[in-house]
């Protein structure tokens, strides 16, 4: 249908802009991530590679055009950590850089020389040797489920910081912790760097204690070993010696935490921390643009169409007398371009009736 | 670093048009979409938690069953901007929930071909107002038919057979078989003359529908009528019209609900298409037919083609620390008033030598390892990594194609 009169849009009153958030709830259940599909270890939803610098895992067996990527596990440490030239090191310089590759893309560099910051368990990043994280599991959440940004103040996660036969449910000693950053939220508690703002994942029922960070938009999770090992006071959970890895009933074959961390693979103890995940949820965050334009229908304009079924011999088919005032019917709204180049047609869900004894104003919306 | 303009011949922007194969098999109220089995997960009896024959939106949600591996779900505040999800009306969104409440939805969302039986296809009662004394149609019975009654007339100049009234009959007095096709499963248009409509009797074809002269009339090519026309497809709009009524064999078949036995003919075609006919509500012998649909489809994308010249006697120099010899002073001289780097940092050799103890004669050579894409404003839009580095020699020219999708 040719289009004969336009309104002009007046952008100073008549076009407005909104943002709208979309957030998904993402629960990452920790059986997915361990033992469901196959035995511990050779799992189908878990894919290892041979450059052996991190593991894969996915929400069903991976072979499967079902499946999902939805995170991927690493670990490493600084040089300058204790774990760092010690003997009966495996994959060092891997572990090595795999920190360094982390802290440099979600950090950045400092001082003269350029060197990587190091992860911090706190907002400064002043180096302050006591917040310093020197080893770390790292966990990349995919793009698929974090989409724009984890939003803030959402996540959780479980570790089980019991025994290796019964990592989650031994309350009575060592039990299960869960960090959260319940601290960070759209208007504080977060800082910004190189990879976007972090939070701090505090352990729940110890406020004081952050056991990892949470990078937003990356959609990394560093979580300290600290998670495991001993704790500060005011926790009870975790110990020094934790029985971290015993991959069969052998006592010898039991690895504390550091001992995982210096003489497995990084395959290895990906595996065992896969063991010692419950939980991870969170919330993702999809930013949605729009913009609204409110057409305006005066009251003498648009009460006649030029639809060919408008007349039936040469008379309004809606009017039965010829004094009767024009009535039209309101379908359709087109967007033109300055050029006059039609943009983008927005339909009504049903036709509005107008006549010169109203006006409307219809508002349209582009998401994008 | 120096960035290098694009050429006028270095961008191509085309359609790549693809024609998506789709088959949908119909027996005893499943649909099989593309011979794909139904795949029982750890968590759940179907991994993708949507019935047979449809199409998750998004994939999500895969093995996923409450309480044991909770389900992802959408959510989303209500703010100033208004927004929130087609389900939640104006008027629920008004008065059920308060600026700050969180209004959730769910996956997965999914999609199938849909069947509707329509007898009288025009069908409108007669109302009566009171007030006015006068009688009045109400709404259609078959409100889909009537829905697509403009279009059909408007393809009529393409065959009669479209056409809501013609010299083939009036559809708004016969019996129409509607199948509906969701666009997801073709894209913007099923390709014409790629459609076939096959009906089965106890596993045996008797008939086959084919739009052999591609302008979307169905006609029969296997059967008891060959070449009479059993209906129309609408390609856009992803419609298929049925009416042919003739038997196509002499048995007799419950397809109806609630109905009585009859010839097993087109407009019974897809029975069992989410269209609430089940053996219960038809009768036992349902299971005795079953029907396969299939087509093509045609899906557009848009490509981009860049072509990034290496040309010879350029990019020969990279920035990246390793590719001088470590360990050389990066100033010359430093001081409040100066700020001097070494000119002289000798470049890393990396020609590889064949002889052992034996060290190549330098080369200025670069690998390079990736292209980035910037816009007029010189913001980073994008980066093509190759997924080995290709080596650059000095006298070398190269040249990228990149492809975008768009």
């Amino acid at each position: 249908m040719a289009v004969t009169t336009f309104e002009i849009l007046d952008t100073t009153k008549d076009v407005t802009t909104t943002r709208t958030l979309l957030h998904e709830s993402i629960p990452l259940t920790g059986t997915i991530v361990s033992g469901t599909y196959g035995a511990f270890r050779s799992e189908g939803n878990i894919k290892n590679y041979t450059h052996g610098q991190f593991q894969s895992v996915y929400d069903y067996p991976y072979l499967s055009s079902s499946a999902n990527h939805i995170f991927d596990i690493a670990i490493g440490y600084d040089e300058s950590s204790t774990l760092s030239g010690t003997t009966n090191t495996t994959q060092q310089a891997k572990k090595i850089n795999m920190y360094n590759q982390f802290s440099q893309v979600l950090l950045g560099y400092t001082g003269s020389n350029n060197d990587a910051k190091k992860f911090e368990l706190d907002l400064t990043l002043d180096a302050t040797d006591g917040f310093v994280m020197k080893e770390a599991v790292f966990v990349t959440l995919s793009r698929l489920i974090t989409k724009d940004q984890i939003k803030k103040g959402s996540v959780s996660v479980t570790l089980g910081t019991g025994s290796w036969a019964d990592p989650f449910s031994d309350n009575a000693g060592r039990g299960r912790k869960t960090l959260t950053d319940a601290s960070a939220s759209d208007t504080g508690g977060t800082a910004n760097t190189l990879g976007g703002d972090y939070g701090l994942l505090y352990e729940l029922g110890a406020p004081n204690l952050v056991r990892g960070l949470v990078f937003y938009q990356a959609g990394i999770l560093a979580l300290s070993t600290s998670s495991w090992t001993a704790p500060s006071a005011g926790s009870t959970k975790g110990e020094t010696g934790l029985e971290f890895q015993r991959y069969d009933t052998d006592a010898s074959s039991k690895k504390t935490v550091a001992q995982v961390f210096t003489g497995s693979a990084i395959t290895g103890a990906c595996d065992t921390i896969r063991h010692r995940i419950q939980n991870i949820s969170f919330n993702n965050t999809t930013e949605i643009n729009s913009t609204i334009y409110f057409c305006r229908v005066p009251h003498n304009t648009y009460n006649y169409s030029s639809n060919p079924t408008y007349l039936s011999s040469s008379t309004i088919r809606v009017k039965s007398v010829n004094t009767d005032t024009p009535v039209s019917y309101i379908t359709t709204i087109g967007l033109y371009s300055s050029s006059n180049e039609l943009l983008a047609v927005a339909k009504l869900s049903e036709p509005l009736k107008k006549d010169p004894n109203n006006e409307l104003t219809l508002r349209v919306r582009l998401d994008y | 670093m120096s960035l290098k303009k694009f050429g006028e011949n270095d961008i191509i922007l085309n359609t790549m048009k693809a024609h998506p194969k789709c088959e949908f098999f119909i027996f005893d109220g499943r649909i099989y979409y593309n011979n794909v089995p139904e795949q029982a997960g750890a968590f759940s009896g179907r991994v993708y938690n949507i019935p047979p024959g449809h199409i998750s939106l998004y994939e999500y949600n895969i093995d996923k069953a409450t309480d044991s591996n909770d389900f992802i779900y959408p959510f989303i505040t209500k703010e100033g901007a208004g927004s929130s999800f087609s389900t939640v009306s104006d008027k629920t969104y008004s008065t059920q929930y308060t600026w700050g409440d969180t209004i959730t939805s769910s996956y997965p969302m999914s999609a199938s071909i849909t069947r509707e039986y329509m007898v009288q296809a025009g069908t409108r009662s007669i109302g009566f107002n009171k007030q006015t004394k006068k009688s009045f149609k109400t709404a259609p019975t078959y409100r889909h038919f009537y829905a697509l009654k403009n279009r059909l007339d408007f393809y009529g100049v393409r065959s009669e057979h479209y056409k809501v009234s013609s010299s083939y009959g009036d559809k708004n007095d016969q019996t129409i078989n509607l199948i509906s096709i969701p666009s997801i499963f073709y894209g913007s248009g099923i390709k014409p003359g790629t459609l076939s409509l096959k009906w089965y009797f106890t596993g045996s074809l008797v008939g086959e529908l084919r739009d052999t002269r591609q302008n979307g009339e169905l006609i029969e090519v296997s059967g008891t009528n060959i070449g009479s026309v059993a209906g129309v497809a609408l390609y856009d709009e992803g419609f298929i019209l049925l009416t042919g009524s003739w038997a196509l064999n002499g048995e007799s078949i419950n397809l109806i609900n609630g109905g009585s036995a009859d010839n097993p003919k087109w407009i019974y075609f897809g029975a069992g298409a989410n269209d609430t006919v089940t053996q219960t509500t038809a009768g036992a012998n349902y299971v005795s037919a079953s029907f396969d649909l299939s087509f093509k489809g045609i899906t557009e994308t848009q490509v981009l083609t860049m072509f990034a010249h290496a040309r010879r006697g350029e990019i020969n120099y990279s920035n990246n620390p390793t590719f001088l010899i470590h360990s050389q002073s990066q100033l010359d001289i430093t001081s409040s008033q100066i700020y001097q780097e070494n000119s002289s940092r000798a470049i890393y050799n990396t020609v590889s030598s064949s002889y052992l103890d034996y060290d190549a004669r330098f080369k200025r050579q670069v690998y390079i390892s990736r292209v980035a894409i910037y816009d007029k404003n010189k913001n980073l839009i994008g980066v093509a990594t190759i997924s080995n580095p290709v080596l650059k020699e000095e006298d070398q020219d190269l040249s990228f194609k990149i492809k975008l999708d768009i």
